[in-house]
């Protein structure tokens, strides 16, 4: 062993890794160096001057600007908790892209914390909505081929929204790696509401650099809230890229409370029909076209009943029957009142035989009051080729009491149907809203 | 980032693969050696063939039973890291600890390999980069011998498949040995020039092929693993920074 070593051992960055306060060394302004050895440069908030730590951390002017600084969304220096983690804002570049002659700006933060790396915030200027993501843990499997482009990452599918040039316009703070006023990527961005996959191609001094982010949507109000900011969040129009389709949210429990009603609906349905005592009220096989009464009675006393009136004439050979029906109620004094149309016609058109309309025709009433009532029914007829009624036309009719009246089914399952419908299109419209500011505009 | 682990490793690799002895971290028979520049103790354990004396900053090389004094690398430049050297962690439930670091720098910045030796005498590395981290495991280089491009001819954004990985390269470069601290499963001369691709797969993966000194050649050694959070490995301790709490340590480590 030996027996004493010349210097205590230097075990290196035991001590606390310290925060620093510099003067900008073009224009004096204060510098407060938060992201610790990890910076690779740094852009005075006040003259936009690049420095750059050499080995020993100390600064070295690197290029010397004069712009103006900008008032962004967040300030640096702001903390937040976003997904319990605290962040701090160390870093903060404008870019834009342009899009047919529009120049969309928006404002990225760069959020550090010593232990769990940097994410970023960006506030789309153009919109006012916010996302937040970091560096994919991966790669996105892109597809080739035909149809809309996509890219796959852990299962999930990302369509192609669009793709722009961004260029930097504006940086101030720290930052890990370089950044400069006018870089510029290329930006493909794939879109799965709420989330969103960048891929950025650059082509540096270093050489090619391509970047895969992942992003996901934060509500304004949430980043608010977050960074304890003054104020509110600025507001926001139209749909986010990334912004969750409202209308799909719950499309889940729309679906599953569908489900549910459609269950009920269909138990509701089996006891209407199971309660049903449907018996023939009236029946009357081959009449001639000629007036008919008789007295008849429905139902019982006091109830209301469901009716439903067939009447068929038969032989209809390019003919029609009408029947005028009057049930008139011996002790109210109130009449029901309708007409019902057999018809048959047919013939041969470019080379095509056809056929249409049905000798036999059923209308069915609902409500109708119990009772004896006195049925009138007086019958007309007519054909194509001759004048007057066919020859030997003969009229069967029944009339049946306690029916199943079908738009007691049918209304109840068009309500049922009507919300997830009515959810479905508000979803898609909400897509195409979205869409509609994409490179797809006019073609989803 | 991860790369430039060294072509010392390369040898290590071929001499049979998998050759590394199941050694424990600490190897209490080990014969006691000492820095032949200043006398302390200089612990040489496990697969370390270089080692950076903690008491006058010489780097130590080990050949058979001699040591070998090759200089002072120059020092580590302090760029805030939250590992520290003997931090400990778990990776897929087994015991690792941080043995050494090689701090290496390209036009771009600086960035750090942590060396791992885990409990079962296995090694990896710990990539730290620009506040993202993962961790990979060296592979036998037969598996991508002859089957990926040389370096001067990888396009970013190729596909690649290395063994059953398919991954899109990301990053390639030409990176400088800066410094390096504790143990090295090579001898790590400063300054020389090392070239790396990383790559990012399909399913979450870390790919770096490391080939070494020369760029023209297609038997890189193969490195695969993971993103992870150091968090989440448990990773502990960590180091210090003013104005934030230390995260508390984490039972357990990654599933």
């Amino acid at each position: 062993m030996a027996a004493h070593p010349p210097n205590a051992p230097a075990k290196l960055f035991r001590e606390e890794a310290k925060t620093d306060a510099i003067q900008c060394l073009a224009c004096g302004g204060p510098i407060q160096l938060r992201g610790f050895g990890a910076i690779e440069r740094v852009a005075c908030p006040y003259c936009g001057s690049e420095l750059k730590p050499d080995d020993s951390g100390a600064l070295q002017l690197l290029q010397q600007a004069q712009r103006a600084k900008r008032q962004s969304a967040l300030q640096l220096g702001m903390r937040g908790n976003i997904d319990d983690t605290q962040w701090e804002i160390i870093g903060i570049v404008w870019r834009e892209c342009e899009a047919d002659g529009i120049v969309y700006p928006w404002q990225e933060f760069l959020l550090f914390n010593p232990y769990h790396g940097y994410r970023w915030l960006v506030f789309s200027m153009s919109d006012g909505h916010w996302t937040i993501g970091s560096s994919l843990p991966g790669a996105p499997k892109a597809h080739s081929g035909l149809g809309h482009k996509s890219v796959t990452f852990k299962k999930k599918k990302y369509k192609h929204f669009q793709t722009v040039g961004a260029r930097v316009t504006y940086v101030e703070g720290e930052f890990p790696w370089q950044v400069h006023v006018g870089d510029f990527a290329v930006a493909h961005e794939y879109v799965a509401p709420p989330e969103s996959i960048s891929i950025e191609e650059a082509n540096t001094a270093e050489g090619a650099d391509v970047n895969f982010t992942g992003m996901r949507h934060i509500p304004g109000a949430a980043v608010w809230k977050a960074f304890e900011a003054p104020g509110s969040p600025p507001p926001t129009s139209g749909v986010g890229t990334v912004r969750p389709n409202p209308w799909k949210q719950g499309s889940r429990w729309t679906w599953l409370s569908f489900v549910g009603l459609a269950g009920l609906w269909v138990l509701a349905t089996f006891f209407y029909v199971a309660a049903r005592d449907t018996k023939v009220v009236l029946s009357e096989q081959g009449l001639p076209l000629a007036p008919y009464n008789k007295e008849i009675e429905i139902g019982s006393k006091g109830e209301k009943t469901t009716i439903d009136f067939r009447f068929e004439a038969i032989p209809l050979s390019n003919a029609w029957a009408y029947a005028d029906v009057m049930l008139v109620s011996q002790e109210r004094e109130e009449g029901i009142g309708f007409g019902v149309q057999a018809e048959e016609w047919h013939g041969v058109s470019g080379g095509e035989a056809w056929r249409e309309g049905d000798p036999r025709q059923t209308v069915t009433f609902g409500g109708v009051p119990g009772g004896k009532y006195l049925l009138q029914i007086v019958p007309q007829a007519g054909q194509q080729r001759s004048k007057g009624a066919p020859d030997n036309l003969r009229l069967n009719i029944r009339m049946r009491e306690d029916v199943v009246l079908t738009r007691y089914l049918v209304v109840p399952f068009l309500i049922i149907l009507g919300f997830p419908i009515l959810y479905f299109m508000l979803g898609a419209f909400y897509e195409g809203r979205r869409w509609s500011n994409s490179d797809y505009a006019g073609s989803s | 980032m991860a790369s430039s682990r060294g072509s010392g490793l390369v040898a290590l690799l071929r001499a049979g693969p998998p050759s590394l002895p199941p050694v424990p971290i600490v190897d209490p028979n080990a014969q006691q050696t000492f820095c032949p520049e200043c006398g302390a103790p200089a612990p040489f354990r496990g697969p370390a063939i270089s080692l950076v004396c903690e008491y006058c900053g010489s780097t130590i090389v080990r050949t058979g039973v001699d040591l070998r004094l090759v200089g002072k690398v120059s020092a580590i430049v302090d760029n805030g890291s939250p590992i520290i050297l003997g931090s400990r962690g778990r990776y897929h439930g087994l015991p690792f600890e941080v043995a050494g670091r090689l701090q290496v720098s390209y036009s771009r910045g600086t960035w750090n390999e942590w060396f791992l030796t885990f409990a079962d005498g296995t090694v990896g590395w710990l990539a730290d980069a620009q506040g993202q981290y993962s961790i990979v495991r060296p592979k036998d280089p037969q598996i991508v011998a002859g089957r990926v491009p040389p370096f001067l001819q990888v396009a970013i954004n190729a596909v690649l498949s290395v063994a059953d990985v398919t991954a899109v390269v990301v990053d390639k470069r030409a990176a400088a040995y800066k410094g390096a601290e504790g143990i090295l499963p090579f001898e790590a001369e400063p300054g020389m020039l090392f070239h790396g691709v990383d790559l990012r797969g399909f399913n979450g993966e870390f790919v770096s092929l490391d080939y070494g000194t020369s760029g023209d050649h297609q038997n890189p050694v193969p490195y695969l693993g993971e993103s992870i959070d150091l968090l989440e490995v448990g990773l502990h301790p960590v180091r210090a920074f003013q104005g934030w709490r230390r995260p508390a340590p984490q039972a357990g480590g990654q599933p």
